[in-house]
């Protein structure tokens, strides 16, 4: 059986959402982007509402968005790889990860998604990879992560 | 600048794409859900998809930081709820309203609304200026609404026709200034008779439109 051909990519942007998914979302890019030594930017979306210019000193100040781009940075590290994290504020995070994928001129875009149910146990996705599917311009890659047990 | 524009129809949607055109900071605030995803796939992530006539969801959108609310829904009563709202509970330097039936303008004005844009006066102030009927033209809005300026065309049986300018009875806070006669402006004198096919050019305040009228030009309901 012939080996499997990694993917090629040479720059890639990474969403950091902040949950247990970013790990394996940042291993997963740092894996395939080796062979082909891909930039990547892992970029973490601080939401802001609209009581607040996009300007305002909020992303740099919080101490959870350091610790995002932190942990993105520590797995790079520990793999011997690099990765340039960035913090972005935003009025709506699909938006925002599409456009800087498209600012970096990014071949590929890789999105964590957590396995989160409605109530009612309906599948729930989100707003932010829909969008990135429908808008980004470049190839998108959706991680989600594993079902939870089932609650006894 | 940040704007909120109250109301995603087409005048809503090309303001504020004109707006983020000129480098401004805009929020479109649309009620109907559908209108708001089709503005948002448009434009992008701008829309509030809220009824602006809240105070909850107009403080959502920012209206305590915003330099200017325009509030051009098709509703000239949520306009004035939207401005008032703006103005008064939000204090927002600059509120700016659309009203569709001119008989509100003066309520809007009487309310505290800073600026009030009428398409329908404008489009009748342009159907007049084409037809030649003798009644008072308007031609510019001026003051923030408060002055109008306007022309009216002098005819056979008009009452000011062969009286002096400074005879008139013009009601306080009106004026005439200049005439055009024989495609000639000349301006008015107390001593200046007015003629038959004079063009009189006066201000004044709106609530005197009528009795300008009456003066220049005979009741209304003695033309024609």
């Amino acid at each position: 059986m012939p080996e499997a051909i990694p993917p090629v990519f040479r720059r890639a942007v990474i969403a950091l959402s902040g949950g247990a998914v970013d790990e394996t979302v940042v291993r997963l890019a740092l894996e395939f982007g080796r062979a082909s030594r891909a930039e990547l930017i892992a970029i973490h979306v601080v939401e802001l509402n609209w009581t607040q210019p996009l300007d305002a000193d909020v992303a740099e100040r919080s101490e959870e968005a350091q610790r995002v781009l932190d942990a993105a940075e520590g797995v790079a590290e520990a793999m011997h790889g690099k990765l340039e994290a960035v913090l972005v504020q935003a009025r709506d995070v699909g938006a925002a990860i599409v456009d800087e994928a498209a600012a970096r001129d990014a071949d590929l875009l890789i999105l964590g998604l957590p396995y989160r149910t409605r109530f009612g146990g309906d599948f729930a996705i989100g707003r932010a990879v829909p969008y990135a599917l429908k808008n980004a311009p470049c190839a998108v890659w959706v991680v989600r992560e594993p079902m939870g047990e089932e609650p006894q | 600048m940040f704007v909120i524009v109250v109301g995603g129809g087409k005048v809503g949607y090309f303001l504020a794409r004109e707006l983020i055109g000129a480098g401004h900071e805009v929020a479109l605030m649309e009620r109907d859900r559908a209108r708001a995803v089709q503005i948002t796939e448009e434009i992008g992530s701008i829309v509030i998809p809220q009824d602006g006539c809240e105070g909850k969801y107009l403080g959502q959108a920012g209206a305590n930081r915003a330099d200017i609310v325009a509030a051009v829904t098709g509703d000239d009563e949520d306009n004035l709820v939207i401005c008032q709202m703006a103005k008064h509970h939000f204090d927002v330097p600059r509120t700016i309203a659309r009203v569709n039936n001119p008989k509100n303008e003066s309520l809007f004005k009487h309310l505290g609304v800073d600026e009030i844009v009428s398409p329908t006066r404008m489009i009748l102030g342009s159907i007049e200026a084409d037809i030649p009927v003798h009644e008072l033209l308007h031609l510019a809005v001026l003051g923030g609404g408060e002055l109008e300026l306007v022309e009216a065309q002098l005819r056979i049986g008009s009452p000011a026709v062969g009286v002096t300018a400074g005879s008139l009875n013009l009601p306080d806070g009106c004026s005439i200034f200049a005439i055009i006669r024989d495609d000639r402006a000349m301006s008015v004198r107390s001593e200046t008779e007015l003629q038959e096919g004079d063009k009189v050019i006066g201000i004044g305040r709106t609530e005197c439109e009528a009795e300008l009228h009456r003066i220049l030009l005979g009741d209304t309901d003695s033309q024609d």
